[in-house]
């Protein structure tokens, strides 16, 4: 209890790290649950990873151009991080939709390539690069431990513009998500809704990579929404309740990894993880429950 | 005479600049009860998304003629089993949705319009299972929540893509009860695709028969004589 109630101190150390964490842990569900939704889950592991590699490449950029890094404020590297990872995803998501819309191809193939190729051109970016290691190899980890004011309010404004972006489409959204048929009779614009879900869900990837990584960035888009959907009742429940796990768990992961001395990202979608197994064996056993209770074994009995 | 509200001038409807459909003249008339028939494969639901604009013509002229001085709200019923039941709506939430042409973004729905959902339910006869799970609902109700939701739309044509395939008997002479109520009493122009030729036979005034990639329009009392009928099954079966 002592670490917990040193981390709610508004004098802890880490605390913008935590604020970080737990806004991504709330923000990722809620365009998660559009991936999972739309059986997009693929996109979900290729997107953040893409979106590293435009952290890579960003960060590249002064390099090849001949400037020396310790010339540079962390503010302004983390300002180009934020631009690589940003062009880089929407440049992927909205190129992505177009060849699905397209309907060529194999769209689990092109994603499978979309991740393996950005992962790979990371690899190249930082073998290449000979500051690499000097500092920004933890940026492209997404190390969560040192996150500056200035980081922190750019995290919270994109994450604000996601979430009042999200409140204000969400009926048009969902209708283009579930039936697209109906949305064109209805005159609806589906090709313009489907490029405003896409940019929120790449202006999201964006700010969760740069903070806890592609790989946590995965974990928190798609675990929170699919345990929520083991729950909800409707659509409203299935939101919620998916942020709030995300946000919860993303707070509690901080907590554990803090008490224990692990690295918080990982820690966050191990806990997830064990949240969703947990969920999914009592949902299981639930309705196990409920169907022996509705229709009861026959009894048998010998009658003398 | 009024102007038809559909008319397709040597249309050619399909995908991708390859026609299924070529060369279809014909009008559809307002307040019309018109059955697009023919065998799995004929090009049925090609042309039924070319008529709503969920597909571009491959050819022709496609002239839609305005109601009540604006274009026709197509009320549209698809086929239920195309919805996946990931999402959790309610019978209510998805019959909502045909008020969205109405309400723009960052607007919530005004009770006057979730009123008129519920009559439409109602009307539909599905406010019974309408707070249910649309995905666990069988398929005669879901069928009745698609029709409340298209009816909400407020719709000048209403257009049912086989709106009794994997529906139980009782359930199709119900819900095709509903619909010739419909074309009766609120002078609904009826686009139904189908088929089932019995059903045709009992509700629409004008057929369009589909095969081999051509067209053969006419009544429903010329089309389904006997002997015509024994010619187009012929055809079919050649």
């Amino acid at each position: 209890m002592e670490t917990l109630r040193q981390i709610l101190s508004p004098d802890f150390l880490l605390r913008n790290s935590v604020y970080t964490s737990v806004l991504i842990g709330f923000a990722c569900p809620l365009v998660g649950a559009f991936l999972v939704l739309r059986r997009l889950v693929f996109m979900g592991v290729a997107l953040p990873q893409i979106s590293s590699t435009g952290v890579a490449v960003a960060l590249s950029l002064p390099f090849w151009l001949g400037s020396n890094p310790a010339g540079r404020s962390s503010i302004s590297e983390h300002v180009l991080a934020f631009g690589g990872a940003t062009v880089f995803s929407l440049a992927a998501v909205l190129l992505l939709a177009f060849l699905e819309r397209r309907g060529h191809g194999l769209p689990e193939g092109r994603l499978g390539t979309a991740y393996v190729v950005a992962a790979a051109l990371s690899m190249l970016l930082l073998a290449k690069n000979r500051y690499a290691e000097v500092g920004w190899l933890d940026l492209l980890k997404g190390e969560i431990i040192t996150v500056s004011n200035f980081d922190l309010l750019l995290t919270a404004v994109a994450l604000a513009v996601v979430l009042l972006a999200l409140g204000l489409c969400y009926k048009e959204l969902l209708l283009v998500s579930f039936d697209r048929a109906m949305a064109v009779t209805l005159g609806k614009n589906v090709v313009f809704w489907d490029i405003v879900l896409y940019l929120l869900i790449g202006m999201t990837v964006s700010m969760a990579v740069l903070s806890v990584g592609p790989l946590i960035a995965f974990g928190f888009l798609l675990i929170p929404p699919l345990t929520a959907h083991l729950f909800a009742a409707n659509m409203r429940q299935f939101t919620i309740l998916a942020s709030v796990l995300g946000g919860g768990s993303s707070f509690i992961g901080f907590w554990l990894a803090y008490q224990w001395d692990l690295p918080v990202g990982p820690t966050d979608v191990v806990l997830l993880g064990l949240v969703y197994a947990l969920a999914f064996a009592v949902r299981r056993i639930g309705s196990r429950l409920v169907a022996a209770r509705a229709h009861p074994p026959a009894s048998v009995g010998t009658s003398f | 005479m009024d102007e038809p509200l559909i008319t397709l001038d040597r249309l050619a409807v399909g995908y991708n600049g390859q026609a299924v459909l070529a060369d279809i003249s014909l009008a559809i008339a307002r307040g019309s009860f018109t059955a697009l028939l023919g065998a799995n494969g004929s090009g049925k639901s090609t042309l039924l998304k070319t008529l709503l604009g969920l597909l571009p013509p491959v050819a022709g002229r496609l002239r839609i003629a305005a109601a009540n001085g604006a274009p026709p709200v197509f009320g549209y019923v698809p086929q239920f089993t195309q919805f996946d039941p990931l999402y959790l709506l309610t019978g209510f939430e998805v019959a909502l949705m045909g008020v969205y042409r109405r309400v723009g973004p960052g607007h919530f729905v005004p009770p006057a319009e979730r009123a008129l959902v519920r009559e439409c339910l109602q009307a539909a006869d599905a406010a019974e299972f309408a707070q249910n799970r649309f995905a666990e609902l069988s398929g005669g109700q879901k069928q009745r929540v698609l029709m409340a939701r298209a009816l909400a739309t407020r719709p000048d044509v209403l257009v049912l893509d086989e709106p009794t395939s994997g529906v139980d008997a009782a359930a199709t002479q119900s819900l095709l009860n509903f619909i010739s109520e419909l074309h009766t009493k609120r002078r609904l122009t009826i686009l139904l695709v189908t088929h089932d030729l019995p059903l045709v036979r009992r509700h629409a005034q004008q057929v369009v028969w589909l095969h081999d990639g051509r067209v053969v329009p006419g009544t429903a009392a010329e089309l389904l004589r006997p002997e015509r009928l024994a010619e187009l099954v012929e055809m079919e079966m050649s």
